[in-house]
């Protein structure tokens, strides 16, 4: 045994802790169904949905058309007539073509019908770099915040993954659970009994007192590296994980940048009406200004090419550089 | 002559495997070309092969267990008496092929 | 229903003019989306549909609603943005719904309510309980990639819809022929081996008789099925926009309105008189008169409820 393992916690792939949320909400309510490209027997592009065809079938798990558009409608539908489907959309880009029914039926429901319908349902999609050009990179989750009913989540480690997968799939209106192509390789300690994470909990996974780094998703990884680099310099750096986007956590970040007074936000997506940007405003409302700058993807798009892509995505020196800099004002 | 196996960094990105499915014990003899273990990636099963003869003489990870890229997975020799070293001690790399599927 | 009553047709379709008319005639009737000559295909659709079955419609819902049998009081007061419109008056034209009594809901997106509805018919199929799903849209959503996917999904899963096409033959000022490359539009529909008819929209008996033929062939779980419904729209796209058509134009388009050709054909067969068309108008009048009254008097919401019911 080369790690020692907690006996509450069990070790397994990002891909293995969705699987097991989805296939305990599929068990314990026979409402819960899967739709997507390449969901059934093959088990989903990234094997997510492994053995689930094998235990639930046809019925409940079905392989759609290359049609997101309608897939995105038809989960939309199926939710408002008393099911609760989880939808995936194998790259976050792909989404746009189904924005009409997640974002003009299925978040604005309940609102229009007086609370007397709602669409339950999860769009489980990828973002993220990974060296697959200018349509399969993007991180457009900052689009969604602003979309008045819709839940937007986005963990950056399997434990996560699995507990906002759980709240996703039990959630009563529409979820966009966004994964990250680079996080997939990683394992990590999912805790053994049946838990989940509400949703608008953030994380704090490293604490420090000079300032505080926000992100979500793979970025949280750079975040880390970031702070370990400088906390060589006696830098010292709390590091939160939002997780959830909509709703936000504002009460830890603003609890924390009271006590660092300084934010330095990060994201693998745009900057202009980023995340980022969303954090800070909210934050400051509370706090009142404090130093802060905002990191994102280079105003370019995400391309193949492994030279452009690295140079548009931030990357932990970058976050060092970042950091440093803003310690001096 | 000592060699060791370890963790190959097969699949980019991968930063940790997990044993699958040992295809021998303390003891086999492997020719070159024969499937000594196979080790589960996020998405791949990972086949390593022989790429030269050797008997296995110890295994460090049992299925199911966690190994990060490099670490030793098990010791080979030429012969199947030569003494095995104390503890970490260094050894040759076994010659090895992978094939990912 | 298995047979269409000839004068209840009437009356229903008799119903819909007075209530649209009287909505357009007050003052602040806000941006509404009339139906006045597509009468004979929302009757003669619900006339065809069962309690367990449920409508979808694009923005032009107010027929389709009434027709199905929606409360016109409330319908008037939903458009009116009123409280006791069946949605609080939140939906308005173009989004309002009343599932209980089989209108699941309009969606004002053109072709955005056609994947939804396919999404309905899939819980139909998984709950096996017989009901089955329409969705009407007309001729502008036929070039939407939304209803080719849709209609292919349908297809291929069997699921329980029936896609009716109101064509009105204008999507705002654009004709249906400069639009659309296909035939008929039914001929979409036979693409994916749906049951398929293209028919007058203006003759009520023959819109019920249709659509009887195409509810009875899905609900046999046959799959889907797509009945296009001739029609012509006698007022602009919206109360808002403006008409692009002569007077002279749409002086001959009210030659073929389907009440009109409808109580001719019932007095014709000496099945309506004079005195008692008379009286149907009254009593249409009536009846929309008092739906106005409980929707004047019914308030508007609290501008505190703007934020209820959002997630």
């Amino acid at each position: 045994m080369l790690y020692e393992q907690k006996p509450v916690m069990a070790r397994m792939f990002f891909r293995e802790a969705v699987t097991r949320a989805v296939r305990e909400e599929m068990t314990r309510d026979p409402h819960v169904l899967i739709l997507g490209q390449d969901v059934g027997s093959f088990g989903g592009s990234y094997r997510e949905f492994d053995g689930l065809y094998k235990i639930f079938g046809p019925e409940r798990i079905r392989d759609t058309p290359v049609a997101e558009a309608a897939t995105v409608g038809i989960a939309a539908g199926v939710a408002a007539a008393g099911y609760r489907p989880l939808v995936s959309i194998t790259y976050m880009d792909f989404l746009m073509l189904g924005f009409d029914a997640l974002i003009n039926y299925a978040a604005k429901l309940r609102y229009k019908t007086a609370g007397g319908l709602s669409a339950p349902m999860v769009v489980k999609t990828t973002a993220g770099a990974q060296g697959q050009g200018v349509a399969h990179s993007q991180c457009i989750e900052a689009w969604l915040m602003s979309v008045p009913g819709l839940r937007v989540v986005a963990p950056s480690t399997p434990a996560d993954a699995y507990g906002l997968m759980k709240t996703a799939l039990r959630s009563d209106g529409p979820v966009v659970y966004i994964d990250h192509k680079r996080l997939f390789p990683t394992p990590g300690d999912v805790p053994v009994t049946e838990t989940s994470i509400p949703f608008g909990q953030a994380c704090i996974r490293r604490e420090g007192t000079d300032l505080t780094l926000v992100s979500h998703g793979y970025m949280m990884r750079v975040a880390c590296d970031a702070a370990q680099i400088v906390a060589q310099d006696g830098i010292s750096c709390e590091v939160i994980d939002l997780r959830s986007l909509a709703p936000l956590d504002i009460d830890t970040v603003a609890g924390s940048v009271e006590r660092t007074g300084r934010l330095l936000t990060l994201e693998e997506g745009q900057t202009v009406c980023g995340v980022g940007t969303e954090v800070a405003t909210r934050t400051f409302e509370r706090t009142g200004p404090k130093p802060w700058m905002r990191i994102g993807a280079l105003p370019a798009p995400v391309s193949s090419n492994p030279v452009l892509e690295a140079a548009c995505i931030p990357d932990a020196p970058r976050v060092a550089d970042a950091i440093r800099t803003l310690l001096t004002r | 002559m000592i060699y060791q196996l370890s963790v190959p960094a097969a699949v980019p990105g991968v930063e940790e495997i997990r044993i699958l499915e040992w295809h021998g014990g303390a003891g086999s003899t492997f020719a070159a070309g024969d499937l000594i273990v196979e080790l589960e990636t996020h998405k791949a099963v990972v086949e390593v092969r022989a790429g030269q003869a050797g008997i296995l003489r110890e295994i460090k990870a049992e299925p199911g267990d966690w190994c990060a890229v490099g670490l030793r997975l098990a010791l080979f020799s030429d012969s199947a008496d030569e003494p095995l070293p104390e503890g970490d001690a260094a050894a040759t790399d076994i010659l090895v092929d992978f094939e990912v599927t | 229903m298995t047979h269409i009553d000839p004068v209840g047709a009437l009356r229903a379709m008799l119903m819909i003019r007075t209530f649209e008319d009287t909505l357009a005639r007050r003052k602040e009737h806000g941006f509404q989306l009339l139906s006045s000559g597509e009468e004979a295909v929302a009757v003669g659709l619900a006339s065809a549909l069962g309690a367990g079955d449920q409508l979808l419609t694009g923005g032009r819902s107010i027929g389709p609603a009434l027709a199905r049998g929606v409360a016109p009081e409330r319908v008037m007061a939903e458009l009116l943005g009123k409280s006791g419109g069946m949605n609080q008056g939140r939906a308005g034209r173009g989004h309002m719904s009343d599932p209980e009594v089989g209108f699941f809901g309009a969606h004002a997106v053109v072709g955005g309510n056609i994947s939804i509805a396919a999404g309905v018919a899939m819980a139909r199929q998984l709950d096996g309980d017989g009901g089955i799903v329409v969705i009407l849209f007309g001729d502008g959503a036929c070039g939407a990639g939304a209803l080719h996917e849709t209609m292919n999904m349908a297809a291929q899963w069997k699921l329980p819809i029936l896609f009716v096409c109101n064509n009105n033959q204008l999507s705002v000022s654009t004709t249906r022929d400069a639009a659309l490359a296909v035939a008929n539009l039914s001929d979409l529909g036979a693409t994916f081996g749906m049951w398929t008819r293209t028919i007058d929209g203006l003759d009520v008996q023959g819109v019920a008789a249709a659509a009887r033929d195409a509810v009875r062939y899905v609900r046999d779980g046959l799959g889907p099925a797509f009945l296009e419904c001739k029609s012509i729209r006698l007022r602009s796209h919206s109360t808002t926009a403006r008409e692009t058509r002569s007077r002279a134009e749409l002086a001959e388009l009210q030659t073929h309105c389907p009440i009109r050709r409808h109580a001719d054909a019932l007095q014709a067969d000496g099945m309506l008189d004079d005195a008692q068309l008379e009286q149907m108008r009254q009593d249409a009048a009536t009846e929309i008169a008092q739906a106005m009254a409980y929707a004047e008097a019914s308030p508007y919401p609290a501008a505190q409820e703007v934020l209820r019911h959002v997630v």
